[in-house]
């Protein structure tokens, strides 16, 4: 069988971690290989090393027998990589057909060839079963169509390693048939394709074989025909760690929270969610499951459409973030770069910003009222440099995260939504901030813990909460939850 | 190693930025006296023309005040700046017929109202600050010309009521002290009075009110001030509010000093008012520098402008050389923020 991919003990190093650790993957002519792993296991890095995004990685690739350098996106696509990512490339305002052919116009005399432009889009629509008008301009055609367009975009650029990134994110049931149906004709073309999903069933139905990444590494590849979702599920996690958290035994006090049918279109549907005193509630699921929209809409960042939301058994309609603080509901952001922290302030002025109007008379702002509560925050955090002066952006990832925290600790909210409180920061940062989770929810917070993490799932929260493509899919008590049972449930809705 | 050479040289950037305007304008100082060591031009050195120079920027200062809370919410500028004022001061002279303070009241009005919408439009619906200001500044112009037929306006010819031609005319060349160390050429007029009084309230508002921080987590970083629950709209919408309030009193001072009501009064002070604002320290990313820096960037300005006349260069091609430094400026500026790593805008 002849190799249309071979990376040999590939590597790449960010500052701080390795993201890719000498790792070798092979794909036939003809093979759908399905990469999988948790996030941050590598995987994206894999492929964009493909896609030509570093100049710096270290082992061999080859295409088709032939070792290349892929060190820049030109080269990749020179050498034949075919890219197709889950955020659309296209242009909207211009034409599909001047979209899909895009750097190769055809020409007649140094004009563009209308015609050829036409009939050749035409014939690459056809390839992925669209019957569309190539001179429609990309905003007038639906986003699962516009999904088709680029892969016939790809298609178009004769690619003989197809990369797909969670292809089906944004595509319905029958499209996502269709787009098997695609696959299947493009296999029997002798087209490598690598697949990148989330969806163990999707894996099930359109792979020939899988290879797992776990921390950077490669577990092990497999015939799809000799494993099974449970040992996929296994070989991601790894040998399960000892569980050492989550001894004490908190016990809930009364309702803050009360969610009842809560819904925005097309993001998340009928949510029903209580949350006590004293609580953590983790709410678990694949990226695009709703985690953080459900979060916006609780702080009145986005609206919702539906449902209601009460708290202290009071219907409550949050417009503003500003408001969603006065009823006690405070949000830490998952982007603590764009959304989190002005990086360009003082670690004393990020941390107060949130309670500026409690520090104030008659419009006089005395920043000085929050000194002893900074300093108090900034040592249970253990902010280093213990310097509230310090500019935010001169700090290390890990301890921007804690002056984020730092932020709405000091604004004492009685419901904080956590997204993602620990990621992309190191180990010390990260113990601290579990400690100082805990001891919010001892001290009668109710926090809402969205995580991917799925030992920081486990070991923080009182109950799980499984979020599967908008809706809660299931609801697993402290009891049930280890690591293997959750990313279980958020793989496959339900054992 | 490489860090603290970062930080140092940002301690170093941000003392630049709010002091070292200062030095650019003992430079011009030190160059005024040069060129009249040389026999080039005379009459600098005096404390006549230093009160001469504060005086000929005080209206310049006024206005900066207001529209550096605009640049700081990180909306670069208020280009309306130039009608609100020339609006402001024609509406003054026609309701005069009805009493001075009746005038006031409604000169105020209207300046006002094109703050509000300012503030809405761009604080509430987004709008693009430049194009949405640069868009009312025409609106208000066309008004003023439609309206007043495209004529001037005085006081003795709107009404025969002296004495609120008297307050009118007198109130911006009232003398706070005259005779300074009896000296009869030496006298503070009000308007200088008044800039520096917002100088320092502008200043006090920046760095010590909620306001003034919650203005500057806006204009740092807007999306983080709107999930740490910063009324953004409101806070963006306010600044806007003071520019007008400060292109109110900048244009009833330029029409009581030139007892004139009339659609160019007013014109250039968008622009010079930007070019004081960036000399002074304030990044047009927003968030960073001070009204103390701004007031700085004025009297820079009110040098190159004396020095510019004492030589004998023409008001066109002061026009020209003004435009220059501004371009300079923003050049270091931008080239600066870049090599700090910090040009979000």
């Amino acid at each position: 069988m002849k190799l249309a991919l071979e990376m040999r003990s590939v590597s790449k190093r960010y500052p701080g971690t390795l993201a890719v650790d000498q790792v070798s993957l092979e794909v036939q002519a003809g093979e759908v290989h399905a990469l999988v792993g948790e996030n941050g296991a590598g995987k994206s890095t894999l492929m964009k090393m493909l896609a030509g995004s570093f100049d710096d990685y270290t082992g061999e690739i080859a295409i088709n027998g032939q070792v290349v350098s892929l060190h820049t996106p030109a080269l990749a696509k020179k050498h034949g990589v075919g890219m197709i990512y889950q955020e659309l490339s296209l242009a909207k305002p211009i034409s599909i057909a001047e979209n899909l052919l895009i750097g190769r116009l055809p020409t007649k005399f140094g004009f563009l060839d209308k015609a050829k432009l036409r009939s050749e889009t035409k014939y690459w629509l056809e390839q992925v079963g669209l019957g569309l008008n190539p001179d429609l301009p990309v905003e007038d055609i639906s986003p699962h169509e516009a999904q088709l367009v680029e892969i016939a975009k790809v298609l178009a650029s004769n690619p003989s390693i197809l990369v797909m990134d969670e292809p089906t994110s944004a595509l319905s049931r029958e499209e996502v048939e269709r787009l098997f149906s695609i696959i299947d004709g493009l296999k029997k073309k002798g087209m490598a394709v690598v697949y990148i999903s989330h969806h163990l069933p999707e894996i099930d139905r359109v792979a020939d074989r899988v290879t797992v990444m776990r921390d950077g590494k490669k577990v092990a590849t497999k015939a799809m025909s000799e494993t099974s979702r449970q040992e996929i599920v296994q070989m991601m996690v790894g040998t399960l760690k000892e569980e050492t958290h989550n001894t004490a035994a908190r016990t809930p006090g009364k309702e803050i929270l009360r969610i009842e049918n809560l819904s925005r279109w097309g993001f998340f549907h009928g949510l029903n969610l209580v949350g006590h005193a004293g609580e953590i509630v983790g709410i678990c699921g694949l990226a695009g499951a709703g985690r953080s929209e459900l979060a916006r809409v609780l702080v009145g960042l986005d609206k919702k459409d539906a449902g209601k939301m009460l708290i202290d058994g009071r219907e409550v309609n949050i417009t503003s973030m500003a408001q969603a603080l006065r009823v006690g509901i405070a949000y830490l952001t998952e982007d603590r770069k764009a959304e989190g922290l002005a990086l360009r302030m003082t670690v004393g002025e990020n941390a107060l910003v949130g309670i500026i109007p409690r520090h104030s008379t008659a419009g006089v702002y005395f920043a000085k009222r929050g000194h002893s509560l900074l300093g108090r925050l900034m040592n249970e955090l253990v902010v280093s440099p213990n310097d509230p002066g310090r500019m935010v952006g001169n700090l290390s990832g890990g301890n921007q995260q804690k002056v984020l925290l730092a932020k709405w600790m000091a604004s004492e909210p009685r419901v904080l939504i956590l997204d993602e409180p620990t990621r992309g920061v190191d180990i010390g940062a990260k113990m601290l901030i579990h400690d100082s989770i805990k001891k919010l929810a001892d001290g009668g917070h109710c926090i809402l813990l969205i995580s991917s993490d799925l030992p920081e799932l486990v070991g923080l929260a009182d109950r799980v909460m499984i979020m599967r493509k908008g809706r809660f899919s299931r609801e697993m008590p402290r009891s049930q939850c280890t690591e293997e049972s959750v990313l279980m449930a958020a793989y496959e809705g339900g054992v | 190693m490489e860090q603290t050479r970062v930080l140092r040289f940002g301690a170093f950037a941000s003392f630049v930025n709010v002091f070292g305007v200062y030095l650019i304008a003992l430079f011009f100082l030190l160059l005024g006296i040069a060129l009249q060591a040389l026999g080039l031009i005379q009459n600098f050195i005096s404390l006549s023309n230093f009160l001469n120079i504060l005086d000929n920027v005080s209206l310049l200062g006024i206005v900066a005040v207001g529209m550096a809370f605009v640049t700081y919410s990180g909306n670069y500028a208020d280009l309306s700046v130039p009608t609100t004022m020339a609006l402001t001061g024609i509406v003054a002279v026609e309701m005069l017929r009805y009493g001075f303070w009746p005038a006031v009241l409604a000169a105020t009005t209207v300046g006002l109202l094109i703050g509000l919408i300012n503030a809405v439009v761009v604080g509430k619906l987004k709008a693009n600050p430049i194009i949405w200001t640069l868009a009312v500044n025409y609106v208000t112009l066309g008004v003023i010309r439609l309206v007043w037929a495209n004529k001037q306006i005085y006081p003795e010819t709107i009404t025969d009521n002296k004495e609120a031609i008297g307050w009118f005319d007198g109130i911006f060349r009232q003398e706070v002290f005259s005779n300074l160390f009896g000296n009869p050429l030496l006298d503070i007029r009000l308007p200088m009075v008044f800039m520096v009084v917002l100088v320092i309230l502008g200043q006090f508002v920046l760095t010590k009110t909620s306001f003034g921080a919650q203005l500057k987590m806006t204009g740092s970083a807007k999306k983080a001030a709107r999930f740490s629950g910063i009324n953004v709209d409101f806070v963006v919408g306010m600044a806007f509010v003071l520019a007008a309030v400060t292109a109110i009193v900048g244009g009833l001072a330029i029409t009581s000093l030139s007892r004139t009501g009339a659609y160019y009064n007013g014109a250039g002070y968008d622009f010079r008012a930007v070019t004081a604002i960036v000399i002074g320290g304030m990044t047009l990313a927003g968030g960073r520098g001070s009204i103390i820096g701004v007031l700085g960037g004025v009297l820079v300005i009110g040098f190159i402008n004396n020095i510019m006349t004492l030589i004998g260069i023409p008001t066109l091609s002061q026009d020209m050389i003004r435009g220059l430094i501004f371009i300079i400026v923003v050049g270091i500026s931008a080239k600066s923020l870049r090599s700090l790593g910090r040009d979000d805008s």
